[in-house]
């Protein structure tokens, strides 16, 4: 009975003695301990999957955004989010964002329900029984992707895609653009190479919270973020795309100061990448309105 | 009543007692509780609203548990009778095996059935009070078609325990179910894709294979889609009792050429 109890005081003691460290050493010796700080436990179990979880679940968003219907070939991005972004840009130069709308297709079949082939029953009770036509949600209704891109965020900070969906839902459809800032800080904290979430927080900061001073902050960083990362081969183009976008932007603000040398220094940064580019031709616009010419 | 009709009666009400009694609904309801419960309060990005993905997920466990209680009860209507030799007195008393065998199979389909009512009113109630809209149209129907899948999956549950041990019955059947679920609607365009071998197999499966995802509304229920129209709906039906009339029969006939 005594050794019984003695091998429980023994346990609590080994037991407490291992708290005590547990507490003690990091106290002690803040700042020298020698390991990183340990990754959460969804990255522990999942690794790299996480990046392919989160992505399924971006496109289950993308699902939801089209009314349960699977693989239809625009995205919330290329439909919502792309006249938000193409309204900003249009805003900038001072033009009227005209017939934003063009993108949307409703009533458009994913797949004509009446295309099946001839005797295949079974085809055309599928087609009578799921979805085949083409809705998108609008305005409040977009809440709904919410959850879904959440989980995106979440699971993966290397999901650029979720982020910005996230926030031009949020900002946007939801006019909640605090609520998408707070998402995209989040985002360069977590993952600061990329230079899309910047870009999309200036745009936000732009657009929305008429914050010209952070915008243009924003659109720095990302000019500056393309400019380190611009040997990624795999997205050269889409990286020149936003550099020229955002060097738009830069030489906007620039002559809202009244700055037109840095103007120019923006319209041959695009020239050299992108002659033919509408950037290049904008920024011209830009030069020509302030009644000076370009040289 | 006839005494058949009496007979079958007897018999399936033997297996929707069985249901309860092994108490598998409670728990299944409690774990639904445990999955929905903390979907319901989340709030993500801090924007309240939306409904649509806890709909999605109630319905997916409803889909899940009504699978696994459908193949389970029907898995379980004949090996513990041959386990245990019950199915002696059984056979021994003026009832035909036909009999039995759709007496079996009507108490599998009741039991399910019930759990599956049980399952869609707490749906239906749980949306009502969530978004205002009390059983619409298209949740009935939803209700309906899912009884038709419940019908195969127990007539393919009954024929498998009667050509397959229980374990590999459950497997196999589980197996084919989910990827019809998944694949079925693609099963066209996947044989297209394929070589000879390949095509033919695929070909076959689209024609031969259990279809169960005629059955299944979940997309129009979750995203408010219009209902389907009831003709379709008497269409999948009658598909629905043709499969397991079929499957019946070919239970029929191993039960009758089993040896003992």
């Amino acid at each position: 009975m005594s050794g019984q109890r003695l091998q429980l005081w023994l346990l609590l003691f080994g037991a407490g003695l291992a708290v005590a460290l547990g507490h003690a050493i990091p106290v002690c010796f803040e700042g020298r301990l020698p390991q990183a700080r340990g990754e959460d436990v969804v990255s522990l179990i999942l690794g790299d999957a996480r990046l392919e979880l989160s992505r399924a679940l971006g496109e289950k968003a993308e699902e939801y955004f089209h009314g349960g219907v699977r693989n239809v070939n625009c995205t919330i991005h290329s439909d919502a989010g792309g006249h938000g972004h193409e309204e900003h840009g249009a805003e900038a130069r001072g033009e009227k964002a005209g017939d934003a709308q063009d993108g949307h297709h409703h009533g458009e079949e994913a797949r004509a329900p009446g295309n099946v082939p001839a005797g295949d029953v079974w085809q055309w009770i599928d087609g009578q029984v799921h979805v085949q036509a083409h809705r998108e949600l609008e305005g409040m209704q977009m809440v709904e992707v919410l959850p879904w891109f959440w989980a995106a965020c979440r699971l993966s900070a290397k999901n650029t895609q979720a982020y910005e969906s996230s926030a031009y839902v949020l900002a946007y459809e939801l006019g909640k653009p605090e609520e998408g800032v707070r998402l995209l800080e989040d985002g360069i904290r977590k993952d600061p190479a990329k230079p899309e979430l910047d870009f999309f927080l200036g745009e936000i900061y732009f657009s929305k919270l008429r914050d010209m001073r952070r915008a243009e902050a924003c659109f720095v960083s990302a000019r500056e973020k393309c400019l380190v990362v611009q040997r990624d081969a795999a997205r050269a183009e889409e990286l020149l795309r936003l550099r020229l976008r955002a060097v738009f932007y830069l030489g906007y603000f620039a002559k809202q100061r009244g700055d037109l040398d840095r103007v120019r220094l923006y319209l041959n940064e695009a020239e050299s990448l992108a002659p033919q580019h509408n950037t290049v031709r904008d920024l011209r616009v830009l030069l020509e309105n302030s009644g000076t010419k370009n040289q | 009543m006839s005494p058949r009709v009496c007979q079958i009666k007897a018999l399936a009400r033997l297996s929707v007692l069985e249901l309860y009694r092994r108490k598998d609904l409670i728990v299944v309801f409690v774990l639904c509780a445990v999955i929905l419960l903390p979907l319901m309060v989340f709030t993500p990005f801090g924007v309240s609203g939306a409904s649509r993905y806890v709909n999605e997920m109630a319905l997916l466990l409803v889909w899940l548990f009504s699978l696994v209680i459908g193949l389970g009860v029907s898995a379980r209507l004949f090996p513990p009778e041959f386990e245990s030799r019950t199915i002696y007195p059984m056979l021994s008393k003026p009832v035909a095996r036909g009999t039995i065998l759709v007496g079996k199979y009507a108490g599998a389909l009741a039991a399910s059935v019930s759990a599956l009512a049980v399952f869609y009113v707490a749906y239906g109630l749980l949306a009502g009070v969530r978004q205002g809209v009390w059983f619409p149209a298209v949740l009935v129907q939803a209700f309906v078609l899912h009884i038709g899948f419940l019908a195969v999956v127990t007539a393919l549950g009954l024929l498998g325990s009667l050509v397959l041990t229980p374990s590999a019955n459950l497997t196999m059947m589980g197996l084919t179910v989910t990827g019809m679920l998944f694949f079925g609607q693609r099963l066209p365009a996947l044989a297209a894709a394929q070589a000879w071998p390949g095509r033919t197999v695929l070909t076959l499966l689209h024609w031969f294979g259990p279809h169960v995802e005629f059955f299944d509304l979940r997309q129009r229920v979750v995203h408010e889609w219009p209902s389907i129209g009831w003709e379709v709906c008497l269409a999948v039906l009658v598909y629905a009792a043709g499969y397991a009339a079929v499957c019946l029969m070919l239970a029929a006939f191993a039960f009758r050429n089993k040896r003992f």
